[in-house]
């Protein structure tokens, strides 16, 4: 009985995530040119990257152990699962409390938090479709980067997980509206952190020691620097080198971390949200 | 005299369709299907100096499209306009020195500041001398009874408020001929009333006014001549005075019961809709009979918990016009 | 009737410091984080010459140099002339546009004039800084020099002007597509950093077809004393970008006019 039960509890998750992913897959379908811009700035930037190192490694053959090829390859990388976990759910989060609209949501039977993350799904369904694809084509065909994951398994699970890191760590900083009137200029500075931290910027071994000590305490690596270290199927960071299982281990309690902590927040939102309602 | 000469003009777009499937919005990321819609088909009229023209018709019936080539913002597909003898698309840099125009649900007021620094800054677009200016605001900001207002910031005026200093805006440079696209839209019956006692003040001084409406009041109320558009198309256009002959003085009346009548039969009035045995829609003929003698009759009759008298609504014109009457004048 | 143009610009600068001041907080605090985002790319530079690399022939105070110069045209452009994009693109969706086409003044001057942002005062700050920190280790600098720069300079705004001009045309045709400016963005970074690291056909497009080298690189080039013919050859086309800019948003006007439609 107890597995029907929860059968039929799947299975109407499953069915909830299909509708809205499918909906919001439609809603942004109209917007279509505006996921084709990045089939332009993809590889554009891909060029800058790939001249500005070139020219670097133009005196050396390894920089913080890595070699010019193992760079190209990772700034491709990092652009492609970009597309794959991009995320607004702090937007679309704090609009819907500013305006007052999230009280339907505080109405429906379905958790928010659920509800978002089934939006992203088909927004990103979207991006795999218009972005995702279109560039990682123009980076094996014409820019002939090394495309191909050390392990593909292992690579797919880590994108997931920094799938779910982004939309959890996004939906924390919307939750901050229920706080903050402006929470618009908190995003923007955690939105700056993670595109500097993240390693989007540059390859976190860059940064002095200290920095990348610390950025194992920090959400941001996960998101991208992670995923990015496990497709070439080597890991290291503040010297420290790591099996493939290891870090994607240590993604997954992260993860789970920011899980619970987005629920913490949510928890309290919703009893300042009722407290303020009443 | 003649101040506006409209001769056959027609004005069509170009748009697509796109469908709703998943398969089909993929579709549309690379192809899409072309629609011809003609807005304004074939409209020729004229309006004379010092007169209000009000152009009356549904929602999407061209009046804006029609205001918008008067007003030189839009090239017609054909046909010619002729406003004190400029072509508006043509010399709208000259042209819009002369005229004034206020779109009811555009605002060119600046949002955050007070509604003085947008007069400010009319009064450097237009080139009006510190005197004209400050002549010409003194008198219309006395005329509205707004001359606190003007300096409070916009947002935080009412909407009955924002209009009156969005006409003071439109009317500084003392243009000729001013537009006026749903100037009443959303307003309440008292800023309403404010809004058109202006207009026909400033008429009185000289000002000509072509204004677009969907609302019979303010025809009824302002216009002395009246160009009715459906579809694109004119239907009517003539004089107040015969509209309301056409229309016969009908008002409507929206009823609720409080005890079930299968029918409602009153001199002079028709049902127009049932819609249950407590809620009726009448039409009451007022030529003959007052609305008072009306009321008089429907208390005698049944008891009901609302009421409400409204003006014969859009549609309801448009289908009278058809009826025959109209359609002779064009 | 002739119009008043310097006197019509005054009015919106002082209506644009009039709302800046409405929204203290907000203003200061767009400001800075307007600085903070726009100055991150020299990071890179830093942490790549922090390594103990370096691109061949350019000092690390170089580098910055040409990346200070970048700021700053990217601070001045956007004070001057990144509003149209926004405003543009809010009168196109709202079809509101006929409210500034009914003004006996150029459209396209009055959108620019009307949308002169203080924000971008944070920028060109931050900019001058890294500019003062930057010219103050590279060297001697000669009156000739400096009157080079300049030159090349005031052409980088005209190309600056020329993208935002482009933008805000595409905005027309390109309904509510917030993500315009990030094609610009991204072709712009070929002008953040020395042109001598660019291949040939690379160096020639940011130098002669989207002239962005003259927005950071070629002005700070000749302050170090590497100007040469090219670059002053390369003013030409920024000119005509720029007046393709402008006449590709006077041409869309008319189109949204309905001109042949």
């Amino acid at each position: 009985m107890v597995g029907v039960e929860i059968m039929n509890y799947i299975k109407n998750k499953i069915q909830v995530v299909k509708a809205v992913s499918m909906v919001t897959y439609k809603e942004w379908s109209a917007y279509r040119t505006h996921s084709m811009v990045s089939i332009f700035v993809g590889p554009v930037y891909f060029m800058v990257q790939y001249f500005i190192w070139k020219a670097v490694y133009s005196g050396n053959s390894v920089l913080n152990g890595m070699e010019l090829s193992q760079i190209l390859t990772y700034f491709g990388v990092t652009a492609l699962i970009g597309y794959l976990t991009m995320d607004f759910a702090d937007w679309n989060l704090q609009m819907l409390v500013r305006t007052g609209k999230f009280l339907t949501f505080a109405l429906r039977p379905v958790h928010h938090r659920f509800f978002a993350l089934s939006q992203k799904i088909g927004h990103r369904i979207l991006g795999l479709l218009f972005e995702f694809l279109p560039c990682l084509f123009i980076f094996v065909f014409i820019f002939k980067v090394n495309m191909i994951p050390a392990s593909p398994g292992w690579t797919v699970l880590s994108i997931v997980l920094a799938f779910l890191m982004n939309f959890y760590l996004n939906y924390i900083i919307g939750l901050t509206a229920f706080w903050l009137v402006q929470s618009t200029s908190i995003r923007r500075v955690y939105q700056l952190l993670l595109g500097i931290f993240s390693g989007g910027l540059i390859p976190l071994v860059f940064f002095p020691v200290y920095l990348q000590k610390l950025l194992f305490f920090l959400p941001f690596q996960y998101v991208s620097y992670v995923p990015t270290m496990v497709f070439t199927g080597k890991y290291s960071l503040a010297g420290i080198k790591m099996g493939i299982p290891e870090i994607v281990g240590i993604q997954a309690a992260a993860v789970l971390l920011a899980a619970l902590a987005s629920e913490a927040v949510y928890r309290a939102s919703m009893k300042r949200f009722t407290g303020v309602g009443a | 005299m003649d101040i506006i000469t409209v001769e056959n003009l027609n004005k069509t777009y170009e748009t697509y369709r796109r469908g709703s499937k998943f398969s089909e919005t993929f579709k549309s990321f690379f192809k899409r299907e072309k629609v011809i819609i003609e807005a304004v088909k074939d409209i020729s009229f004229t309006v004379e100096e010092g007169e209000i023209a009000g152009i009356l018709g549904p929602n999407g019936a061209g009046k804006s499209t029609t205001i918008k080539m008067l007003t030189g913002t839009l090239f017609p597909t054909g046909g010619t306009i002729n406003v004190m003898g400029y072509t508006p698309h043509k010399e709208r840099a000259a042209y819009v020195h002369n005229i004034g125009a206020v779109f009811g649900q555009k605002s060119q007021l600046i949002w955050d500041i007070p509604p003085m620094d947008s007069f400010n800054m009319n009064k450097a677009i237009y080139s009006i001398s510190d005197r004209d200016f400050k002549y010409t605001l003194d008198k219309l900001t006395g005329l509205f009874e707004v001359e606190d207002i003007v300096s409070k910031p916009t947002r935080v005026l009412s909407l009955g408020e924002r209009m009156k200093c969005e006409f003071i805006m439109a009317m500084l440079h003392k243009p000729e001929v001013v537009f006026l696209d749903e100037p009443t839209i959303g307003l309440d019956v008292i800023a309403k009333q404010r809004i058109r006692t202006f207009i026909k003040e400033m008429n009185a001084q000289g000002t000509t006014f072509i204004l677009t409406t969907h609302d019979l009041e303010d025809v009824e109320q302002l216009a002395r001549k009246v160009v009715i558009i459906n579809h694109g198309q004119k239907v009517f256009d003539d004089k107040l005075q015969n509209l309301q002959l056409v229309l016969g003085s009908k008002k409507i009346i929206h009823l609720m019961l409080t005890s079930p009548r299968t029918d409602i039969k009153i001199e002079g009035t028709e049902v127009a809709e049932k819609k249950s045995d407590y809620e009726y829609i009448l039409e009451v003929n007022l030529a003959n009979s007052s609305i008072n003698t009306f009321i008089r009759n429907l208390t005698n009759m049944c008891e009901f918990s609302d009421i409400s008298i409204k003006e014969l609504p859009m549609e309801k014109i448009i289908t009278r016009i058809y009826e025959g009457h109209g359609v002779s004048a064009v | 009737m002739k119009s008043n143009y310097p006197g019509i610009y005054r009015e919106c600068i002082k209506v644009s410091f009039a709302t800046a001041a409405t929204y203290r907080f907000n203003f200061v605090l767009n400001a800075i984080i307007m600085l903070v985002s726009n100055v991150l790319f020299p990071l890179v530079t830093i942490l790549i010459y922090g390594s103990g690399a370096g691109f061949p022939g350019w000092s690390f105070y170089e580098v910055l140099l040409i990346q200070a110069v970048f700021t700053l045209s990217a601070g001045i452009s956007g004070a001057l002339f990144n509003g149209i994009l926004w405003v543009t693109m809010r009168h196109i969706i709202e079809g509101s546009l006929e409210i500034v086409l009914i003004k006996p003044v150029d459209c396209l001057f009055y959108l620019v004039a009307s949308t002169f942002e203080p924000d971008s005062i944070g920028l060109i700050a931050g900019g001058c800084i890294m500019f003062a920190i930057a010219a103050g280790n590279a060297g001697a600098i000669s009156l000739l020099m400096w009157l080079q720069f300049l030159a090349l300079f005031l052409a980088g705004l005209l190309v600056m002007m020329g993208i935002s001009f482009i933008m805000a045309a595409t905005s027309f045709k390109w309904v509510g597509n917030s993500r315009i400016p990030e094609i610009f963005e991204s072709i712009k970074s070929f002008g953040k950093y020395p042109q001598s690291i660019l291949n040939k056909s690379a160096a020639a497009f940011a130098a002669f077809v989207i002239p962005v080298a003259m927005v950071g690189c070629f002005p700070a080039a000749a302050l170090l004393g590497k100007a040469s013919m090219p670059m002053f050859a390369a003013v030409i086309p920024c000119v005509l970008f720029a007046l393709s800019g402008i006449f590709l948003y006077k041409y869309m006007i008319r189109l949204y006019e309905g001109v042949g439609g």
